[in-house]
């Protein structure tokens, strides 16, 4: 077995021109090896200059790939990162979240994953380099699958990037487990959202995950949404079946496909309403 | 076979590993300081916990080949130059913060890290650390209280 450990950019995209397996914070590649058969060719990214680290920029944030989630609690994010945050938190324990990364996690592409419905809800991209080309992609268009991303062999996911928000921009998640600690979630719910001066509800993004194979914005509630007055929301807001497209929740040892349609439903109630909550406290 | 050189509990050290060995296995084998403890092997338990550059890791999901360069400190690095147990150690043994002893070096290494972040932490905000750390004997009260006990002695 080959180990490489690239210290800079071009000679971590180099050493992709053999196919390898990529790892960073490795916590979750030893665990889930079948038969403890370890891959001959790997490439350990964490230690890649380039890569690690958070920097505002015009356009946005730029989050390195190997950027730890204990790194992304602690960086002085604006409000409408509060999400990523809470997710972070969430990620496996401290230890975890001190070893583990955030493209490790979306290149991961668990459907439990806790990184990805907040990045959905921030129109997230995804920076992929080889040694000859960049290019961005939007994390919806990323995950193509349980355990499946659109990369090829000899690319990277470098960093992930965020477009600037709106000043005015609140955020929240919420994810219900079996127990506080430890847990990979049933439901997770993700949303970002900004409120007028009005009073009216100027955009809401809102994600699922742990209910289909890849976690999804929710368009249909997000439209139904949009422009109603913000504290009427907080005494009700009206979830229909149909208004959450696109789920597709599975009966495994977590819970039934029956209890995830239920909760998944009170869940999104709780993180919308928590996030206008944060909204008018700040305005 | 690969070289791995770091230090450990404050020691240069260097061993001969394949490319899959884990950390915890180096510190155990080749170190024989069996004093880190490997139980579920799947970074759950939190038996395994190090410190890595002074943040706590569960060294059952790191290569020994990761930690090349790195400053690494067990259980073993705890105890005082004379040999006498640390603050953290000696307020588990005083306020009884064990009984089987399999999670201990664990929780030792986690509740050091803690105190280094926050040494005044709360009872919830110990609780909330101590997430990764699982101990089925005690159900935590004592540990909780040993904890704040290493508080107050720092």
């Amino acid at each position: 077995m080959v180990h490489i450990f690239p210290e800079n950019l071009s000679s971590a995209l180099a050493s992709m021109e053999i196919p390898a397996k990529v790892i960073a914070g490795c916590t979750d590649f030893y665990p889930s090896l079948e038969n403890g058969h370890v891959p001959d060719r790997i490439v350990d990214v964490s230690k890649v200059d380039e890569m690690v680290g958070i920097t505002k920029t015009t356009p946005g944030w730029r989050i390195g790939g190997s950027t730890t989630w204990t790194k992304i609690i602690d960086y002085p994010f604006p409000p409408a990162f509060d999400g990523l945050k809470a997710a972070a938190r969430e990620v496996g324990s401290i230890q975890i979240q001190n070893t583990g990364t955030i493209a490790g996690n979306i290149c991961n592409a668990s459907p439990a994953a806790d990184g990805i419905p907040p990045l959905l809800t921030l129109d997230a991209m995804v920076e992929v380099q080889s040694a000859d080309s960049t290019r961005l992609v939007n994390v919806e268009d990323f995950v193509l699958g349980p355990r499946k991303v659109d990369l090829g062999t000899n690319e990277l996911v470098t960093a992930i990037w965020v477009p600037e928000t709106r000043n005015n921009t609140t955020s929240s998640f919420l994810k219900l487990g079996s127990r506080k600690y430890l847990v990979i979630s049933i439901a997770m719910v993700a949303v970002t959202l900004s409120i007028s001066p009005q009073g009216l509800i100027e955009f809401l993004n809102i994600a699922v995950g742990s209910c289909s194979p890849v976690a999804r914005r929710m368009p249909v509630l997000e439209k139904k949404l949009t422009g109603l007055r913000a504290e009427d929301l907080l005494d009700d807001i009206r979830i229909e079946v149909g208004d959450l497209t696109g789920l597709t929740p599975i009966t495994d040892i977590r819970g039934t496909s029956e209890y995830r349609q239920s909760a998944v439903r009170e869940l999104c109630q709780s993180t919308i309403r928590d996030a206008i909550v944060k909204s008018l406290e700040i305005t | 076979m690969a070289t791995v050189t770091m230090t450990v509990n404050g020691k240069s050290v260097s061993g001969e590993v394949e490319g899959r060995t884990l950390l915890s296995d180096f510190v155990r084998n080749n170190l024989n300081l069996t004093g880190t403890h490997i139980g579920c092997d799947t970074s759950q338990c939190g038996a395994c916990v190090v410190h890595v550059n002074g943040k706590a890791v569960k060294s059952c999901t790191m290569f020994a080949l990761e930690a090349e360069g790195s400053s690494v400190t067990t259980i073993e690095g705890m105890a005082n130059p004379d040999g006498s147990l640390g603050t953290v150690q000696q307020a588990f043994q005083d306020n009884h913060g064990l009984q089987c002893g399999f999670c201990t070096p664990g929780m030792v290494m986690s509740a050091a890290a803690l105190l280094e972040e926050n040494p005044n932490p709360t009872e919830t905000e110990i609780r909330e650390y101590l997430e990764g750390n699982i101990c089925r004997c005690t159900g935590y009260h004592n540990i909780v209280k040993s904890i704040q006990a290493a508080a107050a002695a720092a």
